[in-house]
């Protein structure tokens, strides 16, 4: 059983700021714990192993320590896990000797961005495009698309219903979803041009 | 149909540890296991996390990994803490070894002028 968070009250937020005021790292010892699993997830993933994942896990916490104490970061959950996942980067590189790109955060314009950047559109237009697009995927990826997002289905049951393995699926659905965005995208820088 | 725009949803909406155990041991309904996956589809942080923990052999020893590494993370901070009261207290050190000295100095001084003024009998 999961230990629950005592300062469930204070958010990521507020628990920054108040070591950024008084730099107690006690605010760190509260804020930190919550995205243990996450992060042994993370490490997991990148390494496989489960004993460097325990390390990788420590290192980043101290990391964090270190680096939160020179500057201000705004929005914790992604910056830890850009922490996490360079240093399991680094790690694969040491191991490996080779070298490894550094992961940069990819961007992507959500619901109401699309909408914000162009006032024209309407809410109705914007459903009438999805669906358009939707039309446009491969077979595959519109398949898992709407039993995943329209029937609410989970992983396991998309993977009955259609037989593509638990990572195919996924990745239908990750790819799916990216194309429909890019596809949005691309129509409204074309109107803004025409524009 | 509307339900197509949650595909452009980017959600940063936090799940607690224990509902993502339950996730990893199977013991949700199928509409929580989608909520979860859809979690996972909107946020890569989740999704990248869930994969490496289904990874683990026993799923069972991660409660005490967690457990492990929170308390390691503990230690360390209240050594920190420890370190920082220490350096406060060594800092008030520092100031009274001087104040000290320099009180001994001017009693000294005072010595030595009191001494002198003193007439010879």
């Amino acid at each position: 059983m999961m230990r629950s968070d005592k300062h469930a009250e204070f958010s990521d937020q507020q628990l920054l700021e108040n070591y950024y005021q008084d730099g107690k790292a006690e605010w760190l010892g509260i804020l930190l714990p919550r995205y243990t699993l996450l992060l042994l997830g993370v490490c997991m993933k990148y390494l496989r192993n489960e004993e460097e994942a325990k390390d990788c896990v420590q290192q980043v916490f101290l990391k964090a320590i270190t680096e939160l104490n020179k500057y201000k970061v705004d929005y914790f959950k992604a910056w830890i896990y850009m922490v996490a996942k360079n240093h399991c980067l680094m790690k694969i590189r040491d191991k490996q000797g080779r070298q490894s790109v550094e992961i940069k955060d990819h961007h992507v314009q959500t619901t109401d961005e699309l909408l914000d950047g162009n006032p024209h559109i309407e809410k109705d237009e914007l459903l009438s495009r999805m669906s358009n697009a939707l039309e446009h995927l491969n077979d595959e990826q519109k398949q898992c698309i709407i039993l995943f997002y329209l029937e609410k289905r989970s992983y396991q049951e998309i993977v009955e219903r259609t037989g593509y393995t638990l990572m195919q699926v996924k990745s239908h659905i990750q790819n799916g979803k990216r194309n429909l965005k890019i596809m949005l995208e691309k129509k409204r820088e074309g109107e803004n041009k025409n524009r | 149909m509307s339900d197509l725009l949650n595909i452009l949803s980017n959600s940063n909406k936090d799940i607690d540890n224990q509902k993502l155990m339950d996730y990893l041991s199977g013991k949700l309904s199928e509409k929580e296991r989608h909520e979860v996956e859809k979690l996972m589809a909107d946020n890569q942080m989740m999704n990248d996390a869930v994969e490496g923990l289904q990874q683990f052999k026993d799923q069972k020893k991660l409660d005490a990994y967690v457990d492990q590494l929170q308390k390691q993370l503990n230690t360390y901070i209240q050594k920190k803490k420890e370190r920082r009261k220490a350096k406060w207290f060594g800092t008030q050190y520092d100031v009274w070894i001087f104040i000290s000295i320099i009180v001994v100095l001017l009693l000294m001084l005072i010595a030595y002028f009191v001494i002198r003024n003193v007439p010879p009998k």
